[in-house]
């Protein structure tokens, strides 16, 4: 019975749904973790509901590496940085098993104290370009880090 | 008295005579498309001649002879004093060169960034011809804009010595004239005419220099009949939501009223590829003077791995040459050093890259 | 795997003719068949060492890279040729040792954004792919609880040490399971020392097989036949089992062609190794000289 059953599932050719391997891209509605030591960052962290991507900063709407983004996090609307991604990476940038962000204010000051895990070493970089002279100062998130990769 | 006005009238008649008649309407009409006369066919149908082994063994042993003869020639450039060449300027054309595409690899600059480049081979390349602008009629559309002071001659160029005795005996008549063996691939170029070179003479990477950018005239990957997702990358239609038998297909191409036609130009199914291309400004990263192997930047040149293209300076006015190249081309040298770089390139054999602390 | 049952000489000669002829089949550049190897090293034939005739069957498996890709659109003789001299020169400058996935690694590279201009990773290599100058290899460790994967190219300029900090194998060619154990399994302390192998020994096959953690898995590993995994049957459910058998593609060991367009004739293969079997041999003895050295001096610094 089982065997007939087999060799009827052998004859139909491969399904016609989508099998190629997931891009892990960044977008709206992903969650993420927050790997700083803020106050709502942790108890959101704790209490299972990690925040929701509601817009990320850039023409493309799919978040890179340094990307500004809002999240919902708590009922609450709060800004953040992508510090790591699971997405492939390119050559000698590190690749993360988890969506970290860091959440920081309008003016970039980062909300927490400290950054739990590793940060890639490309952000410095890419946080010096984005900061301009009038706007946001987005470096202060590098001087809370505690390891770099 | 009428028959006499008669008689008068037939003489008068009879004095005319019809000189020269003038046609309006020319009956000659020239074919729209006349082939160059270098255009023969070459393929060969190849056929057990019923000749002895003997004589098998001569027709070797001539060939090899021929082929001897050729690679001992001397290139005409060595016996030109260099006084006697001409000067380059912006405005002068030089050959080109044909060759083949052998594959991609990156390579890394000097600021530790990784870039793709394309290696070409320029193989076995000699001129074969130099046809001067007031005998060089081409077939169609080409009217000399300022007729004596710019026109430009046709230089034949080939590349790959073949067996002459697998190419027809009109081909093989081309290059046997002007006392060479057949090549395989024949292209020509259009030259200014104090950019002529001489039968024979051998045409090498070194033509180019490191850092000079060139356009590459190449067919495209032959792909075959595709369908409009492929070949013009139209979108498709659903998976599902009950779309039936329309996957793949084009959908509308037209509307009704005044327009109730399919307009020329509609991207439709149909061959892909296997055109003629030109990628323009391509630069040169590095040439090998032993293989006569340049790379050159990325990976847009067409056709696939082994295919031939034709190399020739850019016309690109921002990209053109700056400071005069070798003119006409570059002579055999034996002293040249075996790898020249462009100056962002790091090299394989340098030390690794380190950077400096601001 | 016979070797043991049969008797007389002829059967003995037979048998190697055999192994050595199958052996020839799997030429490849693909990760070495672990029992295939096994079984020549353990039970040679009486009165004979079990040497290599060729330096493909040794090489083959320590510089994969040096192999091009064998897909036929992709080949040509004069580019690869280039592509290993480029290789070998760069070898002459930076040290890249034997390794294999499974291996721990230490890799520095000089890089822009860093602090001191330069960036250590350690971790296990998980995955070694692409041929030529385009071989890439990617490292895996767990730091502060959070998994990092790094992907290096092998002849990037900007790299400036490997050191392989304990050199072995694992039972599988590709280690992305990792990526779903425990994380024991991949945590590597960054200021790990090098375990130096006894000089001549084999390269040990490390035979742990990890603990996955309960699904979402990544991929469907119960597919995959993978050896280095113990508990995945925990985590099946009765659909999984069955769609697995009929997923199963048991002719595709046997089937010929696959293989062959898969990897690089032995004739192909002879002409490669004869022409930088000189060159990395020159490398590998001053390697030696150098890690003697080192493992001399060491202990007349504590001393001093």
């Amino acid at each position: 019975m089982l065997r007939n059953l087999l060799n009827r599932f052998k004859s139909v050719p491969s399904c016609g749904f989508h099998t190629s391997p997931c891009l892990n891209e960044v977008q709206l509605l992903t969650r993420l973790r927050v790997v700083d030591n803020s106050e709502i960052g942790k108890r959101a962290m704790a209490e299972g509901k990690p925040p929701k991507i509601i817009c990320v900063y850039n023409k493309k709407r799919i978040g890179y590496i340094g990307d500004r983004v809002m999240v919902a996090i708590k009922g609450q609307k709060k800004k953040g940085i992508l510090v790591g991604l699971k997405q492939t990476q390119n050559v000698k940038v590190p690749k993360f098993d988890s969506n970290n962000v860091v959440l920081i204010d309008d003016n970039g000051t980062p909300l927490g104290t400290r950054i739990h895990v590793p940060i890639p070493t490309i952000l410095r970089t890419i946080l010096k370009e984005k900061t301009h002279a009038k706007g946001a100062d987005y470096t202060k998130l590098l001087s809370i880090a505690t390891r770099f990769v | 008295m009428a028959s006499s006005n008669l008689k008068l009238l037939c003489t008068l008649l009879s004095r005319i005579r019809v000189e020269n008649v003038t046609i309006k309407r020319n009956l000659y009409q020239p074919p729209k498309y006349r082939p160059p006369h270098w255009y023969m066919p070459k393929e060969r149908v190849l056929t057990d001649d019923m000749v002895t082994q003997d004589n098998r063994d001569f027709i070797d042993e001539v060939r090899q002879d021929k082929l001897n003869l050729q690679t001992a020639m001397e290139s005409p450039l060595s016996k030109i004093e260099p006084q006697e060449t001409v000067q380059w300027n912006p405005t002068t054309r030089r050959v080109g060169l044909i060759a083949r595409k052998i594959g991609n690899y990156p390579l890394w600059t000097k600021s530790g960034k990784k870039v793709q480049t394309t290696l070409l081979q320029v193989v076995d390349n000699h001129v074969i011809k130099y046809i001067p602008p007031e005998e060089y009629t081409p077939a169609k559309d080409y009217k000399p804009k300022k007729v004596g002071k710019y026109r430009l001659g046709c230089m034949l160029v080939g590349s790959e010595t073949i067996d002459p005795t697998t190419v027809t005996k009109d081909y093989c008549g081309i290059f046997s004239s002007v006392g060479m063996l057949p090549k395989r691939h024949l292209c020509r170029f259009h030259v200014s005419p104090n950019a002529q070179l001489p039968t024979g003479t051998p045409l090498f990477a070194t033509h180019f220099r490191v850092g000079d950018y060139l356009d590459i005239r190449a067919k495209t990957i032959d792909r075959g009949f595709q369908g409009v997702m492929k070949r013009w990358g139209f979108k498709g239609m659903p998976a599902s939501h009950g779309v039936t038998k329309t996957h793949r297909r084009p959908g509308n191409i037209g509307a009704g009223g005044e327009k109730a036609r399919v307009w020329p130009g509609t991207k439709m199914p149909g061959h892909m590829g296997n055109r003629w291309r030109i990628l323009r400004g391509v630069k040169i990263l590095r040439i090998n003077t032993k293989h006569n192997v340049l790379w050159t930047l990325g990976v847009g040149i067409p056709g696939e791995t082994g295919a031939m293209c034709y190399l020739f300076d850019t016309v690109l006015p921002l990209k053109k040459l700056q400071t005069p190249p070798p003119f006409p081309t570059h002579p055999p040298a034996e002293d040249l050093p075996l790898e020249y770089y462009d100056e962002s390139i790091h090299l394989f054999e340098q030390p690794s890259i380190t950077f400096e602390e601001t | 795997m016979s070797l043991v049952m049969r008797k007389s000489p002829i059967e003995y000669f037979n048998a190697a003719k055999w192994i050595i002829r199958r052996e020839c089949r799997y030429l490849s550049n693909l990760p070495e068949v672990a029992e295939n190897s096994e079984v020549v090293e353990d039970k040679p034939p009486k009165g004979r060492k079990p040497r290599f005739l060729n330096p493909t069957l040794q090489y083959r498996h320590v510089y994969p890279e040096f192999l091009p890709d064998p897909n036929p659109k992709f080949r040509n003789s004069l580019r690869e040729k280039l592509e290993r001299a480029d290789m070998l020169k760069r070898r002459s400058q930076v040290d890249i040792p034997e390794f294999y996935v499974g291996t721990i690694l230490a890799v520095t590279i000089a890089d822009p954004h860093a602090q001191g201009k330069t960036n250590k990773f350690v971790g296990i290599c998980i995955e070694r792919k692409g041929c030529g100058l385009r071989a890439e290899f990617t490292l895996r460790n767990v730091i502060d609880h959070q998994g990092i994967e790094v992907r290096y190219e092998l002849y990037d300029p900007t790299i400036q040490n490997i050191q392989v900090l304990r050199l072995e194998k694992r039972l599988d060619d590709k280690l992305f399971y990792l990526r779903d154990a425990l994380p024991e399994y991949c945590t590597f302390p960054i200021d790990m020392d090098p375990e130096i192998l006894p000089e001549g020994s084999p390269v040990p096959v490390n035979t742990v097989q990890v603990k996955l953690k309960p699904r979402p898995w990544l991929e469907r590993w119960e597919r995959q036949e993978l050896k280095g995994v113990s508990n995945i049957e925990e985590h099946l459910k009765e659909k999984d089992r069955v769609r697995r058998e009929l997923r199963k593609t048991p002719w595709e060991k046997f089937d010929l062609m696959k293989d062959y367009r898969k990897t690089i004739p032995i004739e192909d293969q002879t002409e490669i190794w004869g022409e930088v079997y000189n060159q990395l041999q020159q490398m590998r003895v001053s390697r030696k000289k150098m890690s003697k050295q080192r493992t001399f001096t060491a202990p007349k610094t504590q001393l001093g």
